[in-house]
Protein backbone atom coordinates (compact mmCIF):
# COMPACT_ATOMS: atom_id res chain seq x y z
CA UNK A 1 0.00 0.00 0.00
CA UNK A 2 1.71 3.69 -1.04
CA UNK A 3 1.91 5.78 1.92
CA UNK A 4 0.16 8.73 0.02
CA UNK A 5 -1.58 8.03 -2.95
CA UNK A 6 -3.16 11.01 -5.60
CA UNK A 7 -5.97 9.90 -7.73
CA UNK A 8 -7.15 11.89 -10.36
CA UNK A 9 -6.25 14.86 -8.52
CA UNK A 10 -8.42 18.06 -9.83
CA UNK A 11 -8.04 21.67 -8.53
CA UNK A 12 -8.79 25.47 -9.70
CA UNK A 13 -8.26 28.92 -8.80
CA UNK A 14 -11.60 30.82 -9.69
CA UNK A 15 -12.17 29.05 -13.37
CA UNK A 16 -8.48 28.07 -14.32
CA UNK A 17 -7.96 24.47 -13.61
CA UNK A 18 -4.48 24.37 -12.38
CA UNK A 19 -4.10 20.19 -11.52
CA UNK A 20 -5.81 18.35 -14.21
CA UNK A 21 -5.93 14.96 -13.18
CA UNK A 22 -2.76 13.77 -11.45
CA UNK A 23 -2.36 10.40 -10.52
CA UNK A 24 1.30 9.81 -7.91
CA UNK A 25 2.02 7.90 -5.30
CA UNK A 26 4.87 7.55 -3.21
CA UNK A 27 5.79 4.79 -1.19
CA UNK A 28 7.09 4.75 2.19
CA UNK A 29 10.58 6.36 2.98
CA UNK A 30 10.94 7.74 -1.04
CA UNK A 31 11.70 10.62 -1.74
CA UNK A 32 9.55 11.86 -4.85
CA UNK A 33 10.65 14.93 -6.29
CA UNK A 34 8.62 17.16 -8.50
CA UNK A 35 10.01 19.48 -11.07
CA UNK A 36 8.37 21.38 -14.13
CA UNK A 37 7.81 24.57 -15.35
CA UNK A 38 6.74 27.25 -13.20
CA UNK A 39 2.83 27.14 -13.61
CA UNK A 40 2.91 23.32 -13.92
CA UNK A 41 1.08 22.81 -10.96
CA UNK A 42 3.79 21.48 -8.86
CA UNK A 43 3.19 24.04 -5.71
CA UNK A 44 -0.99 23.79 -5.59
CA UNK A 45 0.03 19.97 -5.60
CA UNK A 46 1.75 20.40 -1.94
CA UNK A 47 -0.63 23.39 -1.41
CA UNK A 48 -3.58 20.88 -1.68
CA UNK A 49 -2.13 18.22 0.19
CA UNK A 50 -2.00 20.20 3.57
CA UNK A 51 -5.58 21.74 2.68
CA UNK A 52 -4.72 25.35 1.69
CA UNK A 53 -6.23 25.37 -1.75
CA UNK A 54 -9.32 22.89 -1.92
CA UNK A 55 -9.45 20.19 -4.57
CA UNK A 56 -12.46 19.96 -7.13
CA UNK A 57 -12.36 16.22 -7.54
CA UNK A 58 -10.46 12.63 -7.00
CA UNK A 59 -8.81 11.50 -4.35
CA UNK A 60 -6.00 11.79 -1.75
CA UNK A 61 -4.82 8.72 0.07
CA UNK A 62 -2.71 8.72 3.33
CA UNK A 63 -1.71 5.01 4.55
CA UNK A 64 -5.15 3.46 2.98
CA UNK A 65 -7.35 6.33 4.53
CA UNK A 66 -9.11 8.57 1.78
CA UNK A 67 -9.02 12.57 3.30
CA UNK A 68 -12.22 14.50 3.08
CA UNK A 69 -10.70 18.09 2.48
CA UNK A 70 -14.61 19.63 3.63
CA UNK A 71 -14.33 17.68 6.57
CA UNK A 72 -12.96 19.80 9.42
CA UNK A 73 -11.60 16.74 11.31
CA UNK A 74 -10.72 14.76 8.41
CA UNK A 75 -8.74 17.40 7.62
CA UNK A 76 -7.06 17.86 10.83
CA UNK A 77 -5.95 14.10 10.73
CA UNK A 78 -4.49 14.83 6.96
CA UNK A 79 -2.31 17.73 8.89
CA UNK A 80 -1.31 15.49 11.83
CA UNK A 81 0.51 13.49 9.00
CA UNK A 82 1.88 15.82 6.61
CA UNK A 83 3.54 19.24 7.33
CA UNK A 84 4.72 21.59 4.43
CA UNK A 85 7.76 23.91 4.57
CA UNK A 86 7.55 26.91 1.75
CA UNK A 87 9.83 29.24 -0.26
CA UNK A 88 9.40 31.72 2.19
CA UNK A 89 9.81 30.39 5.27
CA UNK A 90 6.90 32.14 6.55
CA UNK A 91 8.28 31.94 10.50
CA UNK A 92 6.00 34.20 13.21
CA UNK A 93 8.18 37.29 13.18
CA UNK A 94 6.88 38.11 16.62
CA UNK A 95 7.91 34.88 18.10
CA UNK A 96 11.28 33.95 18.78
CA UNK A 97 13.11 30.32 17.54
CA UNK A 98 11.67 27.76 20.19
CA UNK A 99 8.62 29.44 20.14
CA UNK A 100 7.93 29.01 16.52
CA UNK A 101 9.21 25.25 16.75
CA UNK A 102 6.76 24.60 19.95
CA UNK A 103 3.88 27.05 19.61
CA UNK A 104 1.79 24.46 17.51
CA UNK A 105 2.67 21.06 19.24
CA UNK A 106 1.59 22.58 23.01
CA UNK A 107 -1.48 24.70 21.89
CA UNK A 108 -2.92 22.69 18.79
CA UNK A 109 -1.67 18.94 19.61
CA UNK A 110 -1.66 20.01 23.68
CA UNK A 111 1.53 18.22 24.28
CA UNK A 112 3.52 19.06 27.65
CA UNK A 113 5.56 21.80 26.90
CA UNK A 114 8.84 20.51 29.02
CA UNK A 115 8.37 17.45 26.67
CA UNK A 116 7.85 19.20 23.32
CA UNK A 117 10.89 21.53 24.19
CA UNK A 118 13.19 18.64 24.89
CA UNK A 119 12.19 17.29 21.43
CA UNK A 120 12.46 20.72 19.99
CA UNK A 121 15.93 21.50 21.55
CA UNK A 122 17.28 18.07 19.57
CA UNK A 123 15.72 18.94 16.49
CA UNK A 124 17.56 22.30 16.27
CA UNK A 125 20.82 21.06 17.58
CA UNK A 126 20.34 18.44 13.81
CA UNK A 127 19.49 22.14 12.23
CA UNK A 128 22.77 23.44 13.57
CA UNK A 129 20.65 26.31 15.43
CA UNK A 130 21.33 24.98 19.09
CA UNK A 131 22.85 28.15 19.73
CA UNK A 132 19.68 30.14 17.90
CA UNK A 133 17.06 28.99 20.41
CA UNK A 134 15.92 32.89 21.88
CA UNK A 135 16.82 34.90 17.97
CA UNK A 136 13.74 36.34 16.08
CA UNK A 137 13.82 35.45 12.59
CA UNK A 138 14.61 38.70 11.94
CA UNK A 139 17.91 37.80 13.27
CA UNK A 140 18.70 34.53 11.33
CA UNK A 141 20.01 34.94 7.70
CA UNK A 142 17.70 33.16 5.39
CA UNK A 143 19.52 29.71 5.49
CA UNK A 144 18.84 29.85 9.35
CA UNK A 145 15.40 30.97 8.68
CA UNK A 146 14.61 27.83 6.50
CA UNK A 147 16.34 25.43 8.80
CA UNK A 148 14.08 26.93 11.57
CA UNK A 149 10.96 26.09 9.35
CA UNK A 150 12.02 22.73 8.79
CA UNK A 151 12.35 22.19 12.52
CA UNK A 152 8.97 23.44 13.10
CA UNK A 153 7.73 21.04 10.57
CA UNK A 154 9.43 18.38 12.27
CA UNK A 155 7.84 19.40 15.45
CA UNK A 156 4.72 18.06 14.43
CA UNK A 157 5.94 14.55 13.84
CA UNK A 158 4.93 14.52 10.33
CA UNK A 159 5.20 11.30 8.74
CA UNK A 160 5.30 12.97 5.33
CA UNK A 161 7.21 16.42 4.63
CA UNK A 162 6.47 18.26 2.13
CA UNK A 163 8.82 20.72 0.70
CA UNK A 164 7.54 23.62 -1.28
CA UNK A 165 11.10 25.20 -3.57
CA UNK A 166 12.92 25.41 -0.31
CA UNK A 167 15.59 27.07 -1.89
CA UNK A 168 14.90 29.28 -4.17
CA UNK A 169 14.64 32.54 -1.92
CA UNK A 170 18.49 31.95 -0.76
CA UNK A 171 21.67 32.89 -1.94
CA UNK A 172 23.52 30.11 -3.65
CA UNK A 173 25.95 29.62 -0.20
CA UNK A 174 23.38 29.29 1.93
CA UNK A 175 21.61 26.73 -0.38
CA UNK A 176 23.67 24.03 0.64
CA UNK A 177 23.39 24.27 4.31
CA UNK A 178 19.69 23.62 3.68
CA UNK A 179 20.24 20.77 1.25
CA UNK A 180 22.09 18.87 3.83
CA UNK A 181 19.77 18.93 6.47
CA UNK A 182 17.05 17.41 3.86
CA UNK A 183 19.91 14.85 2.83
CA UNK A 184 19.83 13.88 6.69
CA UNK A 185 16.05 13.15 6.63
CA UNK A 186 16.08 11.40 3.56
CA UNK A 187 18.46 9.05 5.22
CA UNK A 188 16.41 8.29 7.98
CA UNK A 189 13.92 7.69 5.85
CA UNK A 190 11.22 9.92 6.01
CA UNK A 191 8.75 10.36 3.44
CA UNK A 192 9.38 13.28 0.98
CA UNK A 193 7.56 15.40 -1.81
CA UNK A 194 9.60 17.85 -2.89
CA UNK A 195 9.35 20.62 -5.46
CA UNK A 196 12.76 21.95 -6.40
CA UNK A 197 14.83 23.50 -9.28
CA UNK A 198 17.90 21.73 -7.93
CA UNK A 199 18.48 19.85 -10.28
CA UNK A 200 21.63 17.93 -9.34
CA UNK A 201 20.31 18.07 -5.94
CA UNK A 202 17.05 16.32 -7.22
CA UNK A 203 19.11 13.94 -9.36
CA UNK A 204 21.24 12.97 -5.95
CA UNK A 205 18.46 12.70 -3.47
CA UNK A 206 15.14 11.46 -4.64
CA UNK A 207 13.70 7.74 -5.60
CA UNK A 208 11.71 9.09 -8.32
CA UNK A 209 11.12 12.38 -10.14
CA UNK A 210 7.90 13.35 -11.42
CA UNK A 211 8.26 15.97 -14.27
CA UNK A 212 4.68 18.21 -14.60
CA UNK A 213 3.69 20.08 -17.20
CA UNK A 214 0.16 22.19 -17.21
CA UNK A 215 -1.41 20.23 -14.25
CA UNK A 216 -0.52 17.05 -15.34
CA UNK A 217 2.01 14.20 -14.64
CA UNK A 218 4.33 14.28 -18.06
CA UNK A 219 6.63 11.47 -17.17
CA UNK A 220 7.34 9.73 -13.98
CA UNK A 221 10.30 7.60 -13.13
CA UNK A 222 13.75 7.31 -11.11
CA UNK A 223 15.72 10.24 -11.52
CA UNK A 224 18.39 8.36 -14.37
CA UNK A 225 15.56 8.06 -16.87
CA UNK A 226 13.77 10.88 -16.08
CA UNK A 227 16.05 13.51 -15.77
CA UNK A 228 18.82 11.65 -18.28
CA UNK A 229 16.75 10.29 -20.68
CA UNK A 230 13.36 11.57 -21.02
CA UNK A 231 11.04 9.95 -23.37
CA UNK A 232 8.44 12.53 -23.96
CA UNK A 233 8.73 15.74 -25.85
CA UNK A 234 7.95 17.98 -23.90
CA UNK A 235 10.62 16.42 -21.07
CA UNK A 236 13.03 16.44 -23.68
CA UNK A 237 12.65 20.08 -23.84
CA UNK A 238 12.44 20.63 -20.18
CA UNK A 239 15.48 18.92 -19.27
CA UNK A 240 17.40 19.79 -22.46
CA UNK A 241 16.86 23.36 -21.73
CA UNK A 242 17.77 23.98 -17.67
CA UNK A 243 20.61 21.08 -18.20
CA UNK A 244 22.47 23.61 -20.49
CA UNK A 245 22.79 26.16 -18.10
CA UNK B 1 -1.15 90.66 37.49
CA UNK B 2 -2.13 91.20 40.87
CA UNK B 3 -3.07 87.88 41.85
CA UNK B 4 -1.63 85.69 44.35
CA UNK B 5 -0.73 82.74 44.39
CA UNK B 6 -1.36 80.58 47.84
CA UNK B 7 -0.01 77.10 47.22
CA UNK B 8 -0.45 76.39 50.36
CA UNK B 9 -4.27 75.39 49.87
CA UNK B 10 -3.01 73.16 47.47
CA UNK B 11 -1.18 71.17 49.60
CA UNK B 12 -3.98 71.40 52.65
CA UNK B 13 -5.99 69.01 49.65
CA UNK B 14 -3.32 67.42 47.84
CA UNK B 15 -4.64 64.18 49.20
CA UNK B 16 -8.07 64.98 47.79
CA UNK B 17 -6.30 65.67 44.50
CA UNK B 18 -4.50 62.51 44.63
CA UNK B 19 -7.34 60.31 45.34
CA UNK B 20 -8.60 61.84 42.14
CA UNK B 21 -5.50 61.02 40.24
CA UNK B 22 -5.83 56.95 41.28
CA UNK B 23 -9.39 57.25 39.84
CA UNK B 24 -8.44 58.66 36.64
CA UNK B 25 -5.33 56.20 36.30
CA UNK B 26 -8.09 53.82 36.95
CA UNK B 27 -10.72 54.73 34.50
CA UNK B 28 -8.15 55.62 31.85
CA UNK B 29 -6.89 51.40 32.54
CA UNK B 30 -10.81 50.26 32.91
CA UNK B 31 -11.51 52.56 29.43
CA UNK B 32 -8.50 51.30 27.57
CA UNK B 33 -9.11 47.52 28.66
CA UNK B 34 -12.66 47.64 27.69
CA UNK B 35 -11.97 49.86 24.26
CA UNK B 36 -9.49 47.21 23.10
CA UNK B 37 -11.67 44.23 23.60
CA UNK B 38 -14.36 45.87 21.90
CA UNK B 39 -12.13 47.14 18.52
CA UNK B 40 -10.44 43.85 18.63
CA UNK B 41 -14.03 42.18 18.31
CA UNK B 42 -15.03 45.46 15.33
CA UNK B 43 -11.65 45.43 13.66
CA UNK B 44 -12.13 41.19 13.13
CA UNK B 45 -15.64 41.98 12.23
CA UNK B 46 -14.77 44.79 10.05
CA UNK B 47 -11.57 42.61 8.42
CA UNK B 48 -13.31 39.16 8.37
CA UNK B 49 -16.98 39.90 8.36
CA UNK B 50 -19.60 39.26 5.90
CA UNK B 51 -21.23 42.48 4.06
CA UNK B 52 -23.84 43.00 6.68
CA UNK B 53 -21.87 42.47 9.33
CA UNK B 54 -18.93 44.71 8.02
CA UNK B 55 -21.75 47.67 7.61
CA UNK B 56 -22.69 46.72 11.18
CA UNK B 57 -19.03 47.37 12.31
CA UNK B 58 -18.78 50.78 9.98
CA UNK B 59 -22.13 52.05 11.21
CA UNK B 60 -20.76 51.58 14.77
CA UNK B 61 -17.11 53.50 13.75
CA UNK B 62 -18.77 56.75 12.09
CA UNK B 63 -21.72 56.97 14.91
CA UNK B 64 -19.56 56.70 17.59
CA UNK B 65 -16.38 58.78 16.09
CA UNK B 66 -18.36 61.51 14.51
CA UNK B 67 -20.06 62.48 17.63
CA UNK B 68 -18.64 64.24 20.49
CA UNK B 69 -18.00 61.89 23.27
CA UNK B 70 -20.08 64.19 25.84
CA UNK B 71 -22.52 64.15 24.30
CA UNK B 72 -23.03 59.83 24.43
CA UNK B 73 -22.63 60.50 27.76
CA UNK B 74 -25.07 62.79 28.33
CA UNK B 75 -27.05 60.78 26.24
CA UNK B 76 -27.00 57.57 28.53
CA UNK B 77 -27.16 60.07 32.09
CA UNK B 78 -29.81 62.24 30.61
CA UNK B 79 -31.62 60.27 27.67
CA UNK B 80 -31.59 56.82 29.51
CA UNK B 81 -33.91 57.47 32.38
CA UNK B 82 -36.34 58.50 29.63
CA UNK B 83 -36.57 55.22 28.75
CA UNK B 84 -36.79 53.28 32.72
CA UNK B 85 -33.11 52.96 32.40
CA UNK B 86 -31.12 54.57 35.52
CA UNK B 87 -27.57 54.25 36.03
CA UNK B 88 -25.43 56.20 38.56
CA UNK B 89 -23.23 58.57 36.90
CA UNK B 90 -19.54 56.85 37.24
CA UNK B 91 -21.52 53.62 34.84
CA UNK B 92 -22.53 56.01 32.65
CA UNK B 93 -19.38 57.67 32.26
CA UNK B 94 -17.63 54.76 31.67
CA UNK B 95 -20.13 53.01 29.12
CA UNK B 96 -19.87 55.98 27.12
CA UNK B 97 -16.00 56.61 26.67
CA UNK B 98 -15.55 52.55 26.46
CA UNK B 99 -17.92 52.65 23.50
CA UNK B 100 -16.29 55.79 22.21
CA UNK B 101 -13.00 54.77 22.61
CA UNK B 102 -13.97 51.17 21.20
CA UNK B 103 -14.51 52.94 18.22
CA UNK B 104 -11.44 54.62 17.55
CA UNK B 105 -9.20 51.39 18.99
CA UNK B 106 -11.22 49.51 15.67
CA UNK B 107 -10.04 51.81 13.36
CA UNK B 108 -6.50 50.92 15.04
CA UNK B 109 -6.59 47.37 15.18
CA UNK B 110 -7.83 47.07 11.57
CA UNK B 111 -4.58 48.63 10.85
CA UNK B 112 -2.70 45.94 12.71
CA UNK B 113 -5.06 43.50 11.26
CA UNK B 114 -4.62 44.56 7.46
CA UNK B 115 -0.47 44.74 8.32
CA UNK B 116 -0.34 40.70 9.14
CA UNK B 117 1.32 38.50 6.32
CA UNK B 118 -0.87 36.34 4.75
CA UNK B 119 1.53 34.24 4.57
CA UNK B 120 2.20 33.80 7.96
CA UNK B 121 -1.52 32.52 8.28
CA UNK B 122 -1.07 30.58 5.89
CA UNK B 123 1.87 28.94 7.82
CA UNK B 124 -0.49 28.68 10.95
CA UNK B 125 -3.42 27.29 9.01
CA UNK B 126 -1.02 24.49 7.53
CA UNK B 127 0.28 23.81 10.89
CA UNK B 128 -3.15 23.10 12.00
CA UNK B 129 -4.47 26.48 13.99
CA UNK B 130 -7.92 27.10 13.83
CA UNK B 131 -9.52 30.29 12.86
CA UNK B 132 -9.61 31.54 16.59
CA UNK B 133 -6.17 29.67 17.05
CA UNK B 134 -5.12 32.20 14.80
CA UNK B 135 -6.60 35.11 16.23
CA UNK B 136 -4.70 34.54 19.49
CA UNK B 137 -1.39 33.42 18.20
CA UNK B 138 -1.08 35.14 15.33
CA UNK B 139 -3.16 38.28 14.94
CA UNK B 140 -3.09 39.10 18.17
CA UNK B 141 0.62 39.23 18.97
CA UNK B 142 1.85 40.50 15.28
CA UNK B 143 -0.97 43.54 15.54
CA UNK B 144 0.18 43.90 19.57
CA UNK B 145 3.81 44.64 18.26
CA UNK B 146 2.92 46.94 14.84
CA UNK B 147 0.12 49.16 16.55
CA UNK B 148 1.69 49.26 19.74
CA UNK B 149 3.14 52.89 19.56
CA UNK B 150 -0.20 54.00 18.08
CA UNK B 151 -1.97 52.29 21.39
CA UNK B 152 -0.16 54.05 23.67
CA UNK B 153 -0.55 57.43 22.23
CA UNK B 154 -4.22 56.88 22.59
CA UNK B 155 -3.99 55.47 26.04
CA UNK B 156 -2.66 59.00 26.74
CA UNK B 157 -5.07 60.75 25.14
CA UNK B 158 -7.68 58.24 27.10
CA UNK B 159 -6.07 59.27 30.20
CA UNK B 160 -5.87 63.36 29.78
CA UNK B 161 -9.03 64.06 27.61
CA UNK B 162 -11.47 61.39 27.92
CA UNK B 163 -11.40 60.61 31.47
CA UNK B 164 -11.74 64.33 32.20
CA UNK B 165 -15.20 64.36 30.52
CA UNK B 166 -16.39 62.13 33.64
CA UNK B 167 -16.04 65.58 35.29
CA UNK B 168 -19.53 67.26 33.66
CA UNK B 169 -21.65 65.17 35.64
CA UNK B 170 -19.88 64.49 38.83
CA UNK B 171 -17.56 62.22 38.58
CA UNK B 172 -14.83 62.80 40.96
CA UNK B 173 -11.55 61.88 39.13
CA UNK B 174 -9.27 64.35 38.97
CA UNK B 175 -10.51 67.11 37.02
CA UNK B 176 -14.26 66.66 39.11
CA UNK B 177 -12.21 66.96 42.56
CA UNK B 178 -10.37 69.93 41.60
CA UNK B 179 -14.12 71.50 40.74
CA UNK B 180 -15.43 70.45 43.98
CA UNK B 181 -12.50 71.91 45.86
CA UNK B 182 -12.68 75.29 44.17
CA UNK B 183 -16.17 75.50 44.58
CA UNK B 184 -14.86 75.23 48.57
CA UNK B 185 -12.12 77.29 48.51
CA UNK B 186 -12.20 79.75 45.72
CA UNK B 187 -8.70 78.80 44.93
CA UNK B 188 -9.43 78.11 40.82
CA UNK B 189 -6.05 78.82 39.84
CA UNK B 190 -4.36 76.93 42.07
CA UNK B 191 -6.21 74.09 42.41
CA UNK B 192 -6.12 73.58 38.42
CA UNK B 193 -2.69 74.33 38.21
CA UNK B 194 -2.07 71.84 40.34
CA UNK B 195 -4.32 69.00 38.82
CA UNK B 196 -2.53 70.01 35.34
CA UNK B 197 0.76 69.06 37.28
CA UNK B 198 -0.53 65.78 38.29
CA UNK B 199 -1.86 64.74 34.85
CA UNK B 200 1.47 65.62 33.56
CA UNK B 201 3.29 63.25 36.25
CA UNK B 202 0.45 61.10 35.03
CA UNK B 203 1.26 60.66 31.29
CA UNK B 204 5.14 61.22 32.13
CA UNK B 205 4.76 58.21 34.13
CA UNK B 206 2.44 56.25 32.11
CA UNK B 207 4.75 56.73 28.69
CA UNK B 208 7.83 55.72 30.24
CA UNK B 209 5.99 52.59 31.90
CA UNK B 210 4.34 52.14 28.45
CA UNK B 211 7.50 51.76 26.68
CA UNK B 212 9.60 49.97 28.62
CA UNK B 213 6.97 47.64 28.76
CA UNK B 214 6.38 47.92 24.70
CA UNK B 215 10.37 47.30 25.00
CA UNK B 216 10.38 44.01 26.78
CA UNK B 217 6.88 42.19 25.79
CA UNK B 218 7.00 43.38 21.90
CA UNK B 219 10.61 44.39 21.23
CA UNK B 220 9.30 47.68 19.92
CA UNK B 221 11.88 50.63 19.98
CA UNK B 222 10.21 52.71 21.38
CA UNK B 223 12.43 55.62 22.75
CA UNK B 224 11.71 56.51 26.17
CA UNK B 225 12.76 59.89 26.23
Amino acid sequence: MPHLDIIDLNASYGSVGVLKGVNLSVERGEVVSLVGPSGSGKSTLLRVLVGLTPPSGGRIVVDGTTIDYRSKSSLKAARDRMAIVFQQYNLFQNMDVMRNVTIAPVQIKGRQRAEVEADATKILARMGLADKHHSYPDQLSGGQQQRVALARALALKPEILLLDEVTSALDPELVNEVLDAIRALAAEGMTMLIVSHEMAFVKEVSSKVVMMDKGQVVEAGPPREIIDAPKTDRAKEFFGKILRH
Amino acid sequence: MNYTFQFGVAFDVLPQLLEGAVLTFQMGVVTFAGGSILGLFFAALKTYGNRPLRGLAQAYVVFFTNTPALIQIYFLYFGLPEFGILWDNFVCVMIGLILNSGAYLTEIMRAGFLSVRATEMEAAEALGFNRLQQIRHVIVPHIAKTIYPALANFFIVILVMGTSIGAVVGVDELTGQAINLSTENYRWLEMFTVAAGLYVILTLVASIALALFGRWAFRVKAKVF
